[in-house]
């Protein structure tokens, strides 16, 4: 998983720090000082410059990266299979990638509130877990992005990637809870997933629309012009929040459950440049 | 405009008003409608929020489509009050259209290349008349000929009722007036605004045209001034009287008070010249000759010249040309003509060849009278054959008959060859009942039949009968007396009128003398025996007249003629015809010059005849089981000088009324609407559906 910033780590792992340190790539070089080690002398510049100046290398840490999953009522619609299915699918996908890069991995399934929390945790034998907890997490609720974004970087203290995997449909916008993460110096990634019916519905008649989330009731009778609306407006709303992390360079995706999880994950994300 | 629909306007303002408001509550009431889960109905709302800025034109569409409906609703109202145009100066009618199908209406004057016939006029009048109907006028066909038959009932279907007049043909009767107005006014009884159109070339007798009465019957009231003298029993007498010759006068008389009548003449010709009466007859002296009679008129006002031919069969007996002055009535007498094999005769008026500007008439436009159809019983000289030992009454009665040929054997030779009576007509049998007879159609005449093989049953033997009854009806007995013959003794018969048997003679209720047919064949069986040598049975019989007459109406009724057999009928009347002795019979099967059969009943022996068309007629009479009896040939001729004198009337009076014309058909100008109303119904509700389905109105 690419990651723009560069974090702190806590455990040496594969990541480039900012901390010069005892890895392997080089980094620059200092005047001696007493007390330094003597193996990180570079002797050829010394014979040269008659100095003796130190080698750096830059330390190599792990990167904490987060998966927020919602699970609100909007996120059990669709068809064949439910977003939520299809969102924790590439949950479970990137936290694979990210524990077999001896990343530090957090999965945190949101609606109105966090829900629940798998605790960061490393190696690749941890993806086991990781299905567990998706399996048997509690689904269900609005979705208040603002506030579940606020307590979790009240919670999260290390800063890292924080994956959000939603369809976004939040009465109160998704700006606020983005615009939380970012002020608090996580880097978020931004990625969108919605059914292509609910971007399309094939609706007609008289009908009494009943949001799933609020239980809001609508009454509506629905026209072919009210369809084609509906279609711009989803349309719209969509574009709204890309251009948004566009503006603020966030990387955001958008796909739908029609387009095969494995696909996505293997060649879109990677053609997208958040995979390597 | 005017409101002929049944139903009162107090319940149409009910359902009116009931529907309005169903309609309106429809539009009130929330509809109920599907429920959809959507995950984000805030893009819905936000899609909503900038529809309702057109909120007034939805609704505003809503109440058009609400208006629509109303709309709907009124026009399918307004149908069932049945709305009429231009009904309102003149009320709808019933109208029973006369037309006239007697045999004049087959006269060819309809046009002036005599291409049409007056039917065909009277059809085309009559379906101008149906055109002309307005909505509200109903109208029934009825065809006048010898009858009066309904072709339709109340109707106001133009199309339909045109159909059943192009189906009307002429049949060859005199037309009975008076029934078919007596129908037409009784199918009008309690209908409002009756009216009958006569179609008619106004042919009728004049009896007929005085039977209507145009006031309301009233029935004589009591004489007050004999009622106060006190003399009751002459009072009721003179009362009861009063009301039977008043109920004879009105029973045969038509009620046509409150009834407005008019009539339509068509024809243009009236030369004629038809036969009028056609009779053929045999002597009674000379049976193998016969007599006609034929009678012919100039019905027309110039001269006319004729061919007369009489036929035989297919063999031209007799022709001659005859002229006849304006209006003149011939009689033709053709005597001692030899009879033959074909027993039909045919008189035949043909065109005669006249020179144009000698001002002679030599074709007339009715053909139909020019033929008529005869019927002579065939007659040919019997082959006798006589079984008997030397019986002198029976051969010396046998000489009085000179239309026979005799032959005579001994039962013993009958015995041996029974071959001996083939090619016979007649076999009598004296005292002699033998187990083999002739087959059919060779007839039976038995004196004392005995033995199992007796033609009719016998029940007993009866001594010194006296004959108290004879059956005077049958051919057999007629001008026979037998109350004073002696007999020593006589077979009694067991007569079954199931096997076609009747009785002719009675010894008070003992059948003696039997006749009997046997398909094709016909028996009589005498129960006593004739004197002979040798006999102990006696009987004066053959001393008397009603011998010899008893062995010539045998044999003449053997052969199937009777002096007084009439075989010729006139077109357009209920005859009934008497069967010539055929006992048994439930019913009678009558096959018409044109093929039609049709069946008749038989009651008493006399079968219903009724001829609808000129020509020969075989009637088969047919017993409970429908086996065939007999058979019978009939002719039927117009014979009506009424029918013949075509002279088209363009004035018609009944009653001492002259009926008036329709005023050029114009019966009422009625325009019905509903048909209108509801198909703009049925368009809008197919717009709404459409607007509708489309979410144009929604």
């Amino acid at each position: 998983m690419v990651s723009r910033k560069v974090f702190s780590g806590a455990l040496r792992a594969e990541r480039r720090t900012r901390k010069v340190g005892s890895g392997i790539e080089f980094a620059d070089h200092r005047t001696y000082a007493r007390g330094d080690d003597f193996r990180y002398i570079d002797w050829n510049l010394y014979g040269r410059l008659d100095k003796l100046l130190l080698r750096l290398f830059e330390e190599e840490e792990d990167l904490s990266i987060y998966i927020l999953v919602d699970v609100s009522d909007s996120m059990a619609i669709g068809q064949p299979l439910p977003k939520l299915h299809y969102a924790m699918q590439i949950g479970a996908a990137l936290t694979y990638v990210g524990l077999a890069n001896l990343d530090r991995v957090a999965i945190i399934p949101f609606a109105d509130r966090l829900i629940d929390r798998l605790p960061p945790s490393r190696g690749k034998n941890r993806i086991f877990r990781v299905f567990e907890f998706l399996k048997s997490c509690g689904i269900g609720g609005k979705t208040e992005l603002a506030e579940c974004m606020k307590t979790f970087v009240t919670q999260n203290k290390r800063r890292g990637l924080a994956v959000v995997i939603s369809d976004f449909y939040d009465p109160d916008g998704f700006e606020q809870g983005l615009n939380t993460l970012r002020y608090n110096k996580f880097e978020p990634f931004v990625l969108q997933v919605y059914d292509k019916r609910e971007a399309e519905p094939s609706l007609a008649g008289d009908l009494e629309l009943v949001d799933c989330e609020t239980g809001d009731v609508r009454e509506v009778t629905v026209s072919k012009s009210l369809l084609e609306a509906y279609q711009r407006e989803h349309e719209r709303y969509c574009k709204q929040l890309e251009a948004y992390c566009t503006k603020y360079a966030m990387p955001f995706f958008r796909t739908h459950t029609s387009i095969p999880f494995d696909e996505l994950v293997l060649k879109i994300f990677r053609s997208g440049g958040f995979l390597r | 405009m005017s409101f002929l629909g049944p139903i009162p306007f107090a319940v149409w303002a009910a359902v009116a008003g009931g529907a309005a408001l169903l309609a309106v509550s429809a539009y009130i009431i929330k509809m109920r409608r599907r429920r959809f889960e959507v995950p984000f109905s805030h893009l819905w709302q936000r899609v909503l929020d900038q529809k309702d800025a057109n909120a007034l034109w939805k609704q505003l569409k809503r109440l058009i489509s609400l208006l629509l409906m109303l709309l709907i609703l009124g026009l399918i109202l307004f149908a069932a009050l049945d709305p009429t145009l231009g009904g309102v100066s003149r009320k709808a009618r019933n109208v029973v259209v006369l037309i006239d199908a007697s045999a004049s209406m087959k006269a060819m004057d309809g046009d002036e290349e005599g291409t049409r016939s007056r039917l065909d006029i009277a059809k085309e009048r009559a379906k101008a008349l149906i055109d002309s109907m307005g909505g509200g006028d109903l109208a029934l066909v009825m065809k006048v000929d010898g009858q009066a038959t309904p072709m339709s009932r109340f109707s106001s279907d133009a199309p339909m009722l045109n159909k059943i007049i192009d189906g009307i043909t002429a049949s060859d009767t005199p037309a009975d007036l008076t029934r078919a107005l007596g129908a037409a006014a009784d199918a009008l009884r309690d209908r409002p605004n009756p009216l009958i159109v006569l179609v008619s070339d106004g042919a009728f007798p004049e009896p007929q045209l005085a039977l209507v009465s145009w006031e309301p019957a009233v029935p004589p009231a009591p004489d007050p001034a004999a009622e106060g003298r006190g003399a009751p029993g002459a009072t009721t007498g003179a009362t009861a009287a009063a009301k039977a010759a008043w109920s004879t006068k009105n029973l045969a008389t038509v009620d046509l008070s409150n009834i407005d009548v008019r009539y339509v003449p068509v024809g243009r010709r009236s030369d004629n010249v038809g036969v009028i009466a056609f009779n053929v007859r045999r002597y009674l002296a000379n049976k193998a000759a016969y007599e006609v009679y034929v009678e012919v008129q100039n019905f027309g006002t110039e001269p006319a010249r004729r061919q007369l031919r009489l036929y035989n069969g297919s063999t031209n007996v007799d022709s001659k040309t005859i002229d006849l002055a304006p209006g003149e009535r011939k009689a033709e007498v053709y005597k001692e003509l030899p009879a033959s094999d074909d027993n039909k005769l045919r008189v035949s008026l043909q065109p005669a060849d006249v020179d144009p500007a000698s001002g002679i008439n030599g074709s007339d436009p009715f053909p139909l009278d020019d033929e008529a159809y005869a019927l002579l019983p065939a007659r040919k000289k019997q082959k006798v054959l006589m079984v008997t030992e030397d019986n002198l009454f029976l051969e010396a009665a046998m000489l009085v008959y000179d239309n026979v040929e005799q032959f005579k054997v001994t039962p013993a030779e009958y015995d041996a060859k029974p071959s001996l009576a083939d090619g016979m007509d007649v076999v009598i049998f004296d005292e002699h009942t033998p187990a083999v007879v002739p087959p059919p159609p060779a007839s039976l005449l038995y004196f004392h039949p005995t033995g199992p093989h007796t033609p009719v049953a016998i029940r007993r033997e009866l001594p010194s009968p006296r004959v108290t009854e004879i059956d005077e009806d049958h051919p057999v007995m007629r001008w026979i007396t037998m109350s004073d013959v002696y007999m020593d003794k006589s077979n009694v018969f067991a007569v079954d009128p199931r096997q076609g048997e009747s009785a002719l003679a009675y010894s008070v209720r003992d059948p003696i003398i039997a006749a009997k047919r046997d398909g094709k064949r016909k028996i009589v069986a005498v129960g006593f025996s004739l004197p002979s040598e040798g006999r102990d049975g006696a009987t004066d019989m053959p001393m008397r007249v009603a011998f010899p007459m008893l062995l010539v109406n045998t044999l003449d009724w053997f052969a199937g003629m009777s002096a007084d057999l009439l075989t010729t009928y006139p077109t357009g009347q209920r005859e009934r015809v008497p069967l010539d002795g055929v006992v048994g019979a439930t019913e009678a099967e009558v096959k018409g010059p044109d093929g039609a059969i049709t069946n008749v009943p038989v009651i008493d022996g006399l079968a219903t005849f009724y001829g609808a068309r000129v020509g020969y007629y075989d009637l088969t009479a047919k017993d409970a089981l429908g086996r065939p009896m007999a058979q019978l040939e009939l002719a039927a001729n117009l014979a009506s000088p009424a029918e013949s004198d075509i002279a088209p009337s363009s004035e018609l009076s009944l009653g001492g009324k002259a009926l008036a014309a329709p005023e050029a058909f114009a019966i009422s100008r009625s325009q019905k609407l509903w048909i209108f109303l509801l198909l703009i119904a049925m368009t809008l509700i197919v717009v709404e559906w459409v607007t509708y389905h489309r979410r144009i109105t929604v």
